[in-house]
């Protein structure tokens, strides 16, 4: 398995760069995650989206369908996209350290 | 995302049509098939149109490519386009280009004429172990051997109606398998494995159990991981959890293989469309040239051939002779696997005092 280094710390990831194991996530993978998902800056509304996906995970054992999660969080799908270029799975959901979507994706 | 251009959509349908058929269009009268592979259309003003269709491998080269849009450039003003079974043809407007251009494809070796009438087309099919994670079986593999077989089919117009072959190498069925006269189908005869140490890190529990139709799975705590357990007398192989779960794998050398289905077809002429059958619930895995499944095939091409009235197709064949009599005249074997046990298998059994002996 391929590794990262960032900021003193590496974590074990995927081909993809989604985190092996939730448990080891800590809030200097969201930022590592930012540098190579090409945003500069975490603000609140990232957090807001990262903090929701993973107490939904934590509580369900599942990454919450799209729907939902723009329902809660009150961020359109087209406003996700602006805060996570590459959407709400392969961004935000590896930032915050979920397991990587499957299926036909 | 500087300089990102986004949602722009493929070009206008149009955009790459030759200037003649932009000049005709919603204007043709009818049309003919003057041999096989080679079509004629024709519009109200008397204006001909003759299209050659040849085969195409679907996965193919920049390099074939390259020699499509050679021969495109030569004959046909630099058009040519493909079918929705991934054929390639070529147009041109007068006879005298026609036959140039004929001669140019034969030369040419890759690119057969064929795939008109009542033949036996190009076979739709997947991506096999050439790009896919959930296959039982190969796509291009089989598909050569198959179409090798029966090229005689393909530029010939002798079967009763037009045979379409579908190949799919896991269940989920890409493409046309359910829908076609005879399906080729990669198939499981064993349940997943299941990796319990990081089953839990890089799966939703949930959705993998949500994802079996039989119910099979459910969570379990094994030595002290979270993961889950699958009831294998209530697993039928068909690989939706590994799907949803990477450390749920079932792909096995000796367990995979092939089941063979007939009868299916998605046109409304005479009957409606048909869902195809299960004829061969199992045939090994037999790379390179998978003889069994091809020599197969051609058992059930020949019975239908000889048994069926012009323009029935298979499934149509089938449902007049009935089924007892298909397994008889294709001498297949008719086991407790074709016996439908799925949830409305009930509709599947016979209710009625009519058969054959
Ligand atoms: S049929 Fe199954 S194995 Fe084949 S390409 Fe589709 S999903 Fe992959
Ligand atoms: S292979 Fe299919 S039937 Fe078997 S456990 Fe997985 S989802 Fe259920």
């Amino acid at each position: 398995m391929p590794t990262v280094t960032y900021k003193g710390k590496t974590y074990e990831v995927d081909e993809d760069g989604f985190l092996q194991d939730p448990e080891v996530w800590d809030e200097n993978f969201a930022h590592y995650v930012k540098d190579s998902e090409g945003i500069s800056e975490l603000t609140d509304e990232h957090w807001k989206v990262i903090n929701y996906l993973q107490d939904y995970y934590k509580k369900n054992g599942i990454a919450p369908m799209v729907r939902i999660m723009t329902k809660v969080t009150g961020f359109k799908l087209k406003k996700i996209y602006e805060l996570f270029p590459s959407g709400p799975g392969k961004g935000a959901c590896k930032m915050a350290g979920l397991a990587k979507p499957t299926g036909c994706v | 995302m500087a300089d990102r251009i986004t949602d722009i959509g493929p070009p206008k349908y149009d955009e790459m049509w030759p200037q003649y058929i932009k000049d005709n269009y919603g204007k043709w009268k009818y049309h003919e098939i003057l041999e096989p592979g080679v079509l004629k259309h024709v519009t109200e003003d008397g204006f001909e149109l003759f299209t050659v269709r040849c085969g195409g491998t679907r996965l193919m080269t920049t390099l074939h490519l390259e020699d499509i849009c050679k021969i495109a450039d030569q004959y046909c003003d630099g058009c040519f386009r493909f079918t929705t079974r991934n054929n390639i043809e070529f147009m041109v407007t007068d006879t005298e280009k026609l036959e140039a251009l004929k001669k140019a494809l034969d030369d040419n070796g890759n690119l057969p004429k064929g795939g008109t009438g009542a033949c036996v087309t190009n076979i739709v099919h997947t991506q096999g172990w050439v790009h896919c994670h959930t296959p039982a079986i190969d796509a291009s593999g089989p598909v050569k051997a198959v179409m090798d077989d029966l090229f005689e089919y393909w530029n010939s117009h002798k079967l009763p109606a037009q045979v379409r072959i579908s190949l799919a190498c896991c269940l989920n069925m890409c493409g046309a398998v359910h829908c076609s006269d005879i399906a080729i189908l990669g198939v499981h005869r064993k349940p997943p494995v299941i990796e319990h140490s990081h089953l839990d890190k890089i799966c939703e529990i949930p959705t993998a159990i949500a994802s079996c139709p039989t119910a099979a799975i459910k969570p379990a705590k094994v030595d002290d991981y979270k993961s889950v357990q699958v009831n294998a007398e209530r697993c039928m192989f068909c690989g939706n959890c590994y799907t949803m779960c990477p450390s749920m794998p079932l792909a096995d050398a000796e367990g995979d293989g092939i089941a063979l289905w007939v009868g299916g077809k998605v046109s409304n002429s005479r009957t409606m469309p048909m869902f195809s059958k299960l004829a061969v619930p199992y045939i090994p895995n037999e790379p390179p040239r998978w003889d069994t499944t091809v020599k197969t095939i051609r058992t059930i091409l020949e019975a239908y051939a000889n048994g069926a009235n012009r323009y029935e197709r298979m499934g149509e064949w089938i449902n007049r002779i009935g089924w007892e009599r298909f397994f008889e005249v294709t001498e297949l074997e008719f086991t407790e696997h074709h016996i439908d046990d799925y949830r409305l298998a009930v509709t599947t059994w016979r209710n009625s005092t009519q058969f054959k002996f």
